[in-house]
């Protein structure tokens, strides 16, 4: 190529005066350096200051640890107070300082680039082409070597993928078909605790393990109570304790133990108490369960807090709160684990109770509207309240306590809720069957009994099921239903030929076990809302005021005894190791066949 | 079509859209969603207690309509006005508009992903205004080059705009790193596609500076790229850009392309080094010598051959990135992080219960204090919900990846393509009689215009008599080829 005749030059930007020109350069020094400086200060403070976060404060976090033990530690409150206000004042500082900052700098480095740009402008170097005559040489090399530097991005490249790919571990399994395995055990869950470890099922049946007994059937045969009993003077009882916290749920009665819960909503507790002496063994306090709601739910004073009652499997037992807190404690009161479903959205507070099966822990937890979708049942594994399954139900909010049986050659969970009776399969889940039988607000718990799956629609019709199905069993499975003198609130029991039931206004009912045919009514004349207890031939039921009758049930109504308790009852009466143990809003009462004089088991 | 027409096209649309939307939505206007209570005591409640205003729809159709407004008349300023002036007025704007208003989102940069989501994800409606967003600027690329890097897109603006003193990238550094973008573009759409995630909104290094808002790392990295941009022309923009790699692709068959001169080119060598982003190509004549061809031939059919096997390695070491790439999933990241902590302490006291909790009571009836420090924070809240919703978490991650499996190998194929590719393009050589830039390379800045002599003497800046001194009018270089 020939070298292009260049006489003259492309005319140049005016030279400014040397005393403008010195201006400009000062300046453009001063906003360099200023940039510099805000850089500087910037990224200091952040180094400063990135553990200051006033949620994460661990001076804070441990004066308010203190304040729960002090509560009415008034100097503490002011500390708190203070430290609080100062934490957020010195990260609202940190804050302005960002902002200003990032002010500064903008404007710094606008003045720096437009200043730079007129220095350059006067400074320009105007083009000059020199000969060159190799431009095909230049071509070779230049595209040579833009093809090694191409080839070494390329390799690395792959290599970087290839490293990602080698280096890469995880503790999901990677292998598609391991995968499958590794999530259906998780799902199904292997048991953690051999069946050695496990109380057997005679043991468990032999005590009072859940709500309304280890079957859901509150019945026991082979007991004889004391029919009268004073509970003002504890005369004919075997002790009586006050309680120390409100709550509705229900007495469990394992070995010589006997465990509640109690609460409200700022402090929920677990109780255990003996049940020989009726002295309190242990209490332990739930709180600071990871993911419990900061402010704890809106629930009526008519729930409470505690209205769901614990299980147990006969190693340790579970409590569940209004909250969504759900807690683990050994039988001696020594704390397993801890963990937050989740706060219910219930409009009447959450009281369906827990469950257990073996070394599992099933959470019936439904609530809110069914197209949101949020009820869940849950199976937890026992001994580390890991999740073993969860399965969706298409409910909204209930009460009813589910029940595990065996039917059909398998181990099934059955459940009430909106508009269904689901059973699903106690191993994963899965759903069995499923029958369209329920309306309205489902509080009465179902019971399985020689062989009919049990339930109540509440105000709308009692029914058996063979629980022998699958898939939408609402027109084939249905053995009876009837809609006289059906309960609202409490669950019902059955021995071998009748179901009893009791309605709020004081009404007990008595259907054929067989037939569903409505065979008697009693009136009490007193309101219940306690689900009633059948001891042998007698039937316990327990008044919202304080009355109480026992009946003589079978085929014939009659009253044996009427007795005033002084003290509402809201909860089932818990029937084992041949004493009856019952919770009234202030008192747990332990009655018997002894008829020794009562003491009264005073708090330490 | 003309030029003309077509940019007032683009003009006329904008302008008509704006005249055809709705004045402030009414629906964008916050407001009370409840009635407050009515308060016993003289309690007042606060004003402005309202939820911020829902982003109005209209909004998005108003910066679409700016958009094919910027897009028509930086067309018009790059081909038919050919003014650095004006386009660099539109840049501020566009800085300013697209950029710190907007704060740079919805952006072109980000759309392709937008638009691999909607393809791959029935639940996932692409909306209008995102579709036209990532068309608008590849359509107009077709007719008009990259006319949207021109003037338009804020992230070249924001470099164009602080430009001081451009150091020239050797071309085999350029050309050798071309491949960069593509892999970025790659690597976006697989995450997008498999809904792992939008990588090239979450590493975009200008959007943090135009809200002024970011982590501390990709404020630095958005910080280190300006002051590149001092000293290398658009550094993301040439090195970086994924939508820029699309853009590149649809300017190489564009109907108009940007010329230096607007007449013929005299070869006076005025404008080589007038480009700040290396874009202009010189002259090159074609070998004909065999002892040049044979082996550049040869080097081309053994590239040919090993293009499909690239292609192929790349697929294979692609599938086998489920691992890493589903991690970016926060899902599976938190699920990981759940397994792992369990694994490693299963006997760690339980989360919730402090040591004094576990003591049996001294004193029953009184609640055990816990330790200090205790308390849930996000992380054990998060770990809660991994523990209690690990079956789907786990379902959620084996299904990720699978669809990572399968797209890692269509993405590691993408990458042997890629590199395969520029390998054969380094090995074909295009002749050229003059100075012009590259088509692909071209952000169509303007700034060489004012270099050719011809271009000021159009513009009236210079006489002919002067132009003729400039240049002294050389013979084409084809007629020299032979010589």
């Amino acid at each position: 190529m020939s070298t292009p005749q260049v006489n003259a030059r492309l005319p140049a930007a005016a030279a400014p005066p040397p005393e403008v020109e010195r201006a400009v350069l000062r300046a453009l020094q001063i906003a360099a350096v200023l940039c510099a400086v805000v850089v500087v200060v910037l990224v200091a403070v952040h180094e400063l200051t990135r553990h200051d976060d006033p949620l994460k404060s661990p001076q804070l976090a441990a004066l308010k640890a203190r304040l729960l033990a002090e509560p009415q530690n008034e100097a503490l409150k002011e500390q708190i107070r203070a430290l609080d206000l100062q934490l957020r004042r010195r990260h609202a500082w940190v804050l302005a300082v960002y902002r200003d900052g990032a002010w500064i700098l903008a404007g710094a480095a606008v003045a720096l680039v437009l200043l730079g740009k007129l220095w350059g402008r006067w400074h320009a170097e105007l083009p000059r082409p020199r000969p060159r005559p190799d431009a095909a040489e230049r071509y070779v090399r230049a595209t040579q070597r833009a093809r090694r530097l191409a080839a070494a991005v390329g390799a690395l490249a792959l290599a970087a993928l290839g490293w990602l790919s080698l280096s890469a571990r995880s503790p999901v399994p990677a292998d598609p078909a391991a995968l499958e395995k590794w999530l259906a055990r998780l799902q199904g869950g292997a048991a953690g605790e051999t069946p050695a470890d496990l109380p057997d099922p005679a043991e468990y049946a032999a005590n009072w393990p859940r709500f309304l007994g280890p079957t859901g059937n509150p019945r026991v045969t082979t007991l004889a109570l004391a029919l009268k009993f004073d509970l003002a003077t504890g005369a004919g009882l075997r002790w009586k304790t006050p309680l120390a916290a409100p709550g509705f749920n229900s007495p469990l009665i394992w070995s010589n133990r006997v465990f509640l819960s109690g609460g409200d909503a700022s402090v929920r507790r677990v109780f255990a108490f003996d049940l020989a002496t009726g002295r309190l063994a242990w209490e332990r306090a739930v709180t600071n369960v990871p993911g419990s709601p900061a402010l704890p739910p809106e629930v009526p004073e008519s729930t409470g807090f505690a209205a769901s009652t614990m299980a147990t499997d006969g190693r340790r037992v579970y409590a569940l709160f209004a909250n969504g807190d759900l807690a683990a404690f050994t039988l001696e009161g020594a704390p397993v684990w801890a963990k937050n479903l989740g706060a219910p959205q219930n409009p009447y507070g959450h009281a369906t109770s827990l469950v257990t099966w073996r070394d599992r822990l099933l959470v019936q937890y439904d609530q809110a509207e069914p197209e949101k979708n949020l009820s869940r049942l849950y199976a937890l594994e026992g001994a580390t309240g890991r999740v073993l399954w969860q399965k969706p139900r298409p409910v909204g909010a209930s009460w009813a306590t589910p029940v595990v049986f065996e039917a059909a050659g398998k181990t099934q969970i059955g459940t009430l809720g909106g508009d269904f009776v689901i059973a699903y399969h106690v191993a994963d889940g899965a759903e069995l069957w499923r029958a369209r039988l329920l309306s309205g607000e489902i509080t009465p718990s179902p019971h399985f009994a020689t062989g009919r799956f049990l339930g109540i629609s509440p105000g709308d019709r009692l029914f058996a099921l063979r629980p022998d199905g699958a898939g939408d069993v609402t027109k084939t499975h249905l053995v009876w239903e009837s809609d006289e003198s059906v309960p609202d609130i409490t669950s019902p029991v059955s021995d071998d030929a009748h179901v009893y039931t009791v309605l709020s206004h004081g009404v007990v009912a008595c259907h054929d076990l067989q037939t569903g045919k409505l065979v008697w009514e009693h009136e009490l004349g007193f309101e219940v809302n306690a689900s009633p207890a059948l001891v042998g031939e007698r039937l316990y039921v327990f008044g919202t005021k304080g009355a109480m009758a026992v009946l003589e049930v079978g085929p014939a109504a009659r009253e044996l005894a009427r007795l005033d308790l002084g003290e509402g009852v809201f909860a089932s009466p818990a029937l084992a190791q041949g004493v009856m143990v019952v919770r009234t809003v202030k008192t747990l009462f332990c009655v018997g066949p002894d008829t020794a004089p009562a003491l009264e088991a005073k708090r330490p | 079509m003309k030029l003309a027409r077509f940019s007032a096209l683009l003009l006329l649309l904008a302008g008509g859209w704006l005249a055809g939307l709705p004045g402030p939505a009414r629906a964008g206007e916050s407001e009370l969603r409840f009635p407050p209570p009515e308060f016993e005591s003289d309690y007042v409640m606060p004003p402005g207690i309202t939820t911020p205003p829902p982003r109005g729809v209209v909004r998005e159709y108003a910066d679409l309509a700016v958009l094919l407004g910027a897009l028509g008349l930086a067309t018009w300023l790059v081909h038919r006005r050919r003014s650095r002036r004006g386009l660099a007025a539109l840049s501020v704007f566009s800085l300013v508009y697209f950029g710190f208003f907007r704060h740079g989102c919805v952006c072109p940069i980000g759309a392709p992903q937008n638009v691999a989501y909607g393809l791959f994800t029935p639940e996932y409606t692409l909306p209008l205004t995102v579709l036209l967003f990532f068309l608008a600027p590849l359509v107009v690329a077709l007719f008009a080059g990259r006319a949207f890097c021109a003037a338009v897109c804020p992230h070249g603006a924001l470099q164009d705009l602080v430009l001081l003193r451009p150091v020239k990238v050797p071309l085999w550094v350029e050309q050798g790193l071309a491949p960069l973008p593509y892999l970025f573009l790659g690597g976006g759409v697989l995450l997008a596609a498999t809904g792992v995630g939008f990588l090239i909104c979450r590493w975009d290094p200008f959007v943090p500076l135009f809200r002024m808002s970011g982590s501390f790392l990709m404020l630095s990295v958005g910080g280190v790229f300006v002051v590149a941009s001092m000293f290398i022309g658009r550094p993301f923009c040439r090195f970086l850009c994924p939508y820029g790699a699309l853009l590149r692709l649809a300017a190489l068959v564009s109907r108009w392309r940007v010329r230096i001169t607007p007449t013929t080119c005299t070869q006076c060598r005025l404008c080589e080094h007038s480009c700040p982003f290396g874009a202009i190509r010189e002259p090159l004549a074609l070998p004909v010598s065999p002892a040049t061809l044979a082996p550049e031939r040869r080097r081309l059919g053994w590239l040919l051959v090993a293009l499909p096997v690239l292609v192929a390695l790349g697929a294979w070491v692609g599938t086998r990135v489920a691992v890493p790439a589903a991690r970016l999933h926060p899902n599976v990241a938190l699920l990981e992080r759940y397994l792992a902590s369990a694994t490693a302490n299963p006997a760690q006291a339980p989360a919730g219960m402090s040591a004094s909790n576990a003591a049996p009571a001294a004193a029953p009836g009184v609640a055990h204090p816990t330790g200090p420090g205790a308390g849930p924070t996000p992380e054990s809240r998060a770990l809660v919900r991994a523990e209690l919703e690990t079956p789907r978490l786990a379902a959620q991650a084996a299904e990720l990846r699978r669809r990572l499996t399968a797209a890692g190998g269509w993405f590691g194929g993408w990458v042997g393509l890629v590199l395969g590719l520029r390998l054969v393009t380094l090995s074909v050589r295009t002749a050229r009689t003059d100075f012009e830039p590259d088509r692909g390379a071209c952000l169509a800045c303007g700034r060489c215009y004012l270099s050719c002599p011809n271009e000021r003497l159009r513009l009236g800046l210079i006489t002919p008599e002067e132009a003729a001194r400039l240049t002294a009018a050389p013979p084409p270089a084809a007629a020299r080829a032979g010589s």
